[in-house]
């Protein structure tokens, strides 16, 4: 696994508080909302506060939500090429 | 001076919002509310010890949290979709005037998160963030 993608999914657990689960439980290509982990809007929202926070990266509207939250590979390819250095 | 009712559709016994004591709308607003001891809510809570219902503090915080749209809540929907790390401090009683103060932390997909503190001279008395869902 990726150091950055191992920090993603870190920052997924951490951010929202899914206790219990590790880095390795979340597939790669697994949709993160509905199917999958089975997240909803308000988690959503909490992961844009918490990819802000973590890595220095906005998402500042829905489409580029939808196209960064398809699954943790598309979130950390989203997450590499828009933070600076 | 803001036209509380002008802004929120809410309506007493349940407008829970007394002055906006300073507001920058997406920013910041600070509220104030004195919790008379007519309060209809003390009546039965409880009765002889009245005691502010905690979770007052927070609709209390939501509806200062209204303020921080530009424009008015007349015919719009706002709902409180979600209450995290709510900490209650300190009772509060009858005669307390309350600072209800709120910044926004950030926004998604129609949805807001809010962080909000009540403090009664000084001190601290509630802490927590609220999701508002916005439409």
């Amino acid at each position: 696994m990726s150091d950055l993608k191992l920090r993603v999914k870190e920052m997924i657990i951490d951010r929202l508080k899914l206790e219990g689960m590790t880095p390795d439980q979340i597939e790669d290509q697994a949709p993160l909302f509905g199917e999958g982990l089975g997240l909803d809007s308000i988690d959503a929202l909490e992961l844009v506060l918490g990819i802000e926070q973590v890595f220095g990266v906005k998402i500042e509207d829905e489409a580029s939500g939808t196209k960064a939250f398809r699954s943790v590979e598309a979130l950390t390819a989203f997450i590499a090429e828009h933070r600076k250095a | 001076m803001t036209d509380i009712p002008g802004h929120l559709p809410h309506r007493p016994p349940f407008l829970l919002v007394d002055r906006i004591l300073e507001r920058e709308p997406g920013v910041r607003v600070v509220a104030e509310k004195l919790v008379a001891a007519g309060e209809p809510c003390l009546r039965g809570h409880v009765p002889d010890r009245p005691l502010l219902p905690e979770v007052l503090l927070l609709e209390m915080l939501a509806q200062t949290a209204g303020f921080l749209e530009a424009d008015s809540l007349h015919g719009r929907a706002m709902f409180l979709a979600g209450i995290q790390d709510a900490r209650f401090q300190a009772p509060v009683l009858p005669g307390d005037r309350l600072r209800l103060e709120v910044s926004p932390e950030g926004a998604f997909g129609g949805l807001m998160k809010v962080r909000g503190t009540a403090t009664c001279e000084g001190r601290e008395v509630c802490a927590a963030s609220l999701m508002v869902k916005r439409s």
